[in-house]
């Protein structure tokens, strides 16, 4: 581990970093892609959840296991994401707590879990626990070869399971009742979604940490959403825009000493989605701005009122 | 008040923690007031947002040479706190997008903002890049002022301020914002200032946020804002009862949770976490109407009520045919009829049961409330006269003495459909 | 079906249906025989729980009892063969898809899990499109249409259902006059090839003139007929300021005993 940390920390580029970020790039690309989904079924949150509970899975995988290699890390933390958001399907089943309450409750007190088992591991001195806090803020400099394939590969097994389902999940996110009343099991397909955002927030672990790591299923989205009025164009933009956010976290965190990669990608995807926003053609606000204009009644009128 | 301040018991360390769990439970007490707004109006995301989202207005601030928990810091932290709403707004009807989707992007951008701040300056400031997320709670004690001859830690100080401000606060608004959490256009209408109502709620939030993130962090603060406010929800209905539950339970489980943490040695924000989601649990398994407990009882209780009702209506109905009532069948059955043997609604009689007197009134409010809504549902529903006799099965149970005298009244003189007499009320 | 030698068995049958949403009724007891293909309308007034009735029928809510048959068999054997047009209000109108797209929605239970739609579906959408006068926008996106094209968008995709019994809950709903002419034309056209259409709807004018059968609910049945012998005076008084606080009541009644189960 600590000879590719060493490496990673130096800014030169060696063939270890770019295919680091190469992983994490596919981690951005896809999460763009499924977060365009949840962004669809009006449940950008949905992955806030699931990524604040994913420390009580890192730290029980290690725990249980003794090992620290990022697969068993990354199964525990998937274990725990789905058993956080199980929580959340629970409180709503059995209480009247409020879908916001719900929600802000799983991330508290799961989040809090998860600090509590992480602090008694790095109190203990437990061997190998270095560095497991690294899954608060993301940090891709310690990540091998044989990770990153792993990140790429789940993340092209997530985009090829958004692509399968695609007629089926658009369906269901533009009119769930129509879904139900022809038959489509929108449950199952609203679960199969919630478990692919689940996935894309374990992988994105590494290259934006618990905390953050929301923020690439949801920016990017948001961003594209801004430039199309069709589903694949929404979907190949917040892919396209993940993947570029993700690279110049990546790219930068490598060069400054010290500094998270999350942040670092989040403010990346922030900066597209701020430029979206403004500049993106009729959805901008530049261009509702001069629609605006164009609409109010020329000068010799207004003077008349 | 605290052991500390009279001379029984001083050792340094038992004093070092009581400091920190007296300023734990002043941040939790603090955030539990703000919380309960916040989750009645239903604006709990919001509340973690602003944890979040004030890092960076505390990081320039104190970038800015203010010291951690100076009124410098928490007025910045307030501001970066109002404009993170605004901000938001902006957002959202700039990208035509959901609630949900411009608290998502601004939050995280923000936070990604004050770590990056925070981290690029950490040599330089006294900010711990880790207190960010988890709070220094431990280390509070060690930070005093002289007040007397009382070493007060600064962050205690603070702490107690701010749950002072907003206590003063919110009982001189509490008429406003009870009226504009149960229904803000009325309130609007009423004259209420409801913008400044719920600008004052969100400062206070701020508030609360800044002196929660310095004791627990910028998100553990979500679970002191909302999960006690959640718990009290569960289990008192009035808004000022769950004020005063969420407060007690928010102390009760900070100091729960801190003795827990330095007994298992471990972060003492985190288990305070913990400890709150127990109660929440606890609040869910127990709560006295809608708790898993209650509930599983009154579905019993309804279950057995049905059972009773409808063998004394078997009874009363084979009488009225001059029949035998069919014996009971299953054991739920048998034991229904003992029990009613036993409460003196049944007597033994050689050919086997009969009524009591007692028991016979009971009965004919079931077959009075069948008959009655089988008359109804005949005159008003369009139900052939073989279908009425599954819904009023059903219904029986569920009808008061008033209701059956309206429909009486309704039904008129018209009677039972299949001809059988409707007794008359007890 | 067991009775072979009589008739055949009614188009949609409602059998003592009550639905009740987190345990209060909200319709009671609807006994609901509609024998042959006609124009069937469903009148009442708000919040009687006329959406709801065709819910019940499509299975999106549950039954407290009673059952729904379509040929005598339940929803699952026939659903290809049931389309439908939710209330409208329901709809995301920021959805980034085309009217062409929403149309060729209708073409997904036929198609299945993952098959795409090819040309025989899209030649079908454009052939619907056409039906409903829409053809010239099928590309533009959703939210950019007027009220009445967006009902009548709906309405392509059911037809693009291609199925024998339609459920359309307030198509007319902020619709003008000449759209609301045009999309009757499209229904009583399906009516004379055969199929079933039950129609949600609001205005007694104009249900009085297009409708052959109609049905009056106000959280229970109550009437239901030809058009010309149910739209009565005194039918349409016990609709629209009938018995509701009564059932009110009681559904208040059993919902706070129930909330227990
Ligand atoms: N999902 C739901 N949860 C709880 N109550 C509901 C739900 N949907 C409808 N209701 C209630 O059920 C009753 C009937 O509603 P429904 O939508 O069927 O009425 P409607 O006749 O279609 O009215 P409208 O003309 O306004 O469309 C109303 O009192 C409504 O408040
Ligand atoms: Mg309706």
């Amino acid at each position: 581990m600590s000879p590719t940390a060493c490496l990673a920390a130096a800014p030169a580029l060696t063939h270890n970093t770019l295919v680091v970020a190469a992983g994490v790039a596919a981690v951005g690309c896809a999460a763009g892609v499924v977060g365009s989904l949840s962004l669809l079924r009006k449940r950008p949150l949905i992955g806030d959840a699931a990524a604040h509970t994913t420390l009580v899975g890192v730290a029980a995988a290690f725990l249980l296991t003794g090992r620290r290699d990022l697969p068993t890390l990354l199964t525990g933390a998937l274990v725990a994401a789905v058993a956080g958001l199980a929580a959340l399907v629970l409180v709503r089943r059995f209480t009247r707590t409020r879908d916001d309450a719900a929600t802000a409750i799983v991330i508290g007190v799961g989040f809090g879990l998860g600090i509590a088992l992480l602090s008694g591991i790095t109190a203990r001195g437990l061997p190998g626990s270095a560095g497991l806090e690294q899954f608060l803020l993301g940090h891709t400099a310690a990540l091998t070869v044989r990770d990153a394939v792993l990140l790429a590969v789940v993340s092209a097994v997530a985009v090829a399971v958004v692509l399968l389902g695609l007629k089926e999940a658009t369906l269901v996110a533009f009119d769930a009742d129509f879904a139900a009343a022809t038959g489509w099991p929108v449950g199952l397909i609203d679960q199969v979604l919630v478990t692919l955002v689940a996935v894309m927030v374990v992988v994105g672990l590494p290259a934006a940490g618990a905390v953050l790591v929301t923020a690439l299923v949801v920016i990017p989205p948001v961003a594209a959403r801004q430039w199309t009025d069709r589903v694949p164009t929404l979907l190949v933009l917040g892919g396209t825009f993940g993947l570029v956010a993700a690279i110049v976290g990546v790219a930068v965190s490598a060069v400054v000493p010290r500094m998270p990669t999350g942040p670092l990608v989040v403010l990346a995807a922030a900066t597209i989605c701020i430029v979206s926003l403004l500049i993106a053609p009729r959805r901008g606000w530049l261009a509702r701005r001069h629609q605006q204009v164009t609409l109010e009644p020329p000068p010799g009128m207004r003077r008349l009122r | 008040m605290n052991p500390v301040l009279d001379g029984w018991s001083i050792d340094g360390a038992t004093a070092m923690h009581a400091w920190a769990i007296a300023t734990a439970a002043t941040v939790a007490a603090a955030c539990a007031l703000v919380g309960t707004l916040l989750v009645v109006r239903r604006m709990s995301l919001l509340g973690d947002a602003l944890g979040h989202a004030v890092l960076p207005g505390i990081a320039v601030a104190v970038l800015a040479g203010g010291r951690p928990g100076s009124p410098f810091v928490f007025a910045a932290a307030v501001a970066t706190g109002l404009l993170t709403v605004w901000l938001t707004r902006l957002v959202r009807s700039a990208g035509s997008l959901s609630d949900d989707a411009g608290t998502g992007v601004v939050f995280t951008t923000l936070f990604a903002l004050g770590v990056v701040i925070v981290t690029a300056a950490a040599s330089r400031v006294d900010l711990d890049p880790s207190c960010m997320l988890y709070g220094i709670l431990e280390l509070v004690p060690f930070d005093t002022v002289s007040i007397g001859d009382l070493e007060v830690p600064r962050g205690f100080i603070s702490a107690a301020v701010v749950l002072g401000t907003l206590t003063t606060a919110a009982i001189a608004t509490w008429k406003l914002q009870v009226f504009t959490a149960f229904d803000a256009d009325a309130a609007r209408a009423a004259g209420v200032p409801v913008a400044a109502v719920t600008g004052g709620l969100l400062a206070a939030t701020a508030l609360a946020t800044v002196a929660g993130f310095e004791v627990v962090g910028a998100v553990l603060v979500v679970a002191m804002l909302v999960v006690p406010a959640a718990a009290a929800e569960l289990l008192v209905r009035r808004l000022h009862h769950m004020v005063l539950v969420a407060v007690a339970l928010a102390v009760v489980g900070t100091c729960l949770g801190y003795l827990a943490a330095w007994r298992w040695n471990a972060s003492a924000a985190g288990m305070i976490a913990v400890v709150l989601g127990l109660e929440y649990v606890a609040a869910v398994v127990l709560a006295a109407d809608d708790g898993l407990v209650a509930r599983g009882l009154g579905r019993l209780r309804y279950a057995w009520r049905v059972l009773c009702e409808d063998r004394l209506a078997a009874v009363w109905r084979a009488e009225e045919k001059g029949t035998a009532a069919t014996a009971p069948v299953s054991l739920v059955q048998r034991l229904a009829v003992g029990w009613l043997r036993l409460t003196g609604r049944f007597v033994g009689r050689a050919g086997g049961l009969a009524l009591s007197s007692a028991g016979r009134r009971e009965a004919e409010m079931v077959v009075r409330s069948h008959r009655l809504w089988e008359a109804w549902l005949g005159q008003h529903a369009q139900l052939p006269l073989d279908h009425l006799h599954p819904p009023a099965e059903w219904v029986e149970h569920h009808l008061g003495a008033a209701m059956r005298q309206r429909i009486e009244a309704e039904v008129g003189a018209a009677g039972d459909p299949h001809g059988s007499d409707i007794p008359p009320e007890a | 079906m067991a009775d072979a030698g009589s008739s055949a068995p009614p188009v949609v049958e409602f059998h003592d249906v009550t639905v009740a949403y987190s345990g209060r009724p909200v319709l009671w007891n609807v006994d609901l025989t509609i024998t042959e293909p006609c124009l069937f309308g469903i009148i009442g007034p708000n919040g009687a729980g006329k959406s709801t009735l065709l819910k019940s029928g499509l299975g999106l809510v549950p039954l407290v009892h009673g059952t729904a048959r379509f040929w005598g068999r339940p929803l699952a054997d026939v659903r290809r063969r049931v389309g439908y047009v939710p209330q409208r209000e329901t709809v995301d109108w920021d959805f980034p898809v085309s009217v062409m797209d929403v149309v060729l929605m209708g073409t997904y239970g036929r198609l299945g899990w993952f098959r795409r739609p090819g040309s025989r579906e899209r030649s079908l959408a454009r052939e619907c499109l056409d039906r409903v006068g829409l053809i010239d926008v099928a590309d533009r996106q959703i939210g950019r249409l007027s009220g009445g094209q967006q009902q009548r968008v709906f309405l392509a995709r059911a037809l693009a259902q291609e199925a024998d019994i339609y459920f359309l809950d307030e198509p007319m709903a902020g619709v003008d006059a000449r759209s609301q002419e045009q999309i009757f034309g499209v229904l009583a056209g399906l009516r004379s090839e055969g199929r079933l259409v039950v129609v949600v709807h609001h205005d007694l004018r104009t249900a009085a003139t297009w409708f052959d059968r109609v049905a009056l609910i106000d959280m229970r049945l109550v009437a239901t007929g030809p058009t010309a012998e149910v739209l009565t005076p005194d039918n349409l008084r016990r609709t629209y300021a009938g018995q509701v606080d009564l059932l009110q009541e009681i559904g208040q009644a059993v919902a706070a005993r129930s909330r227990t189960t």
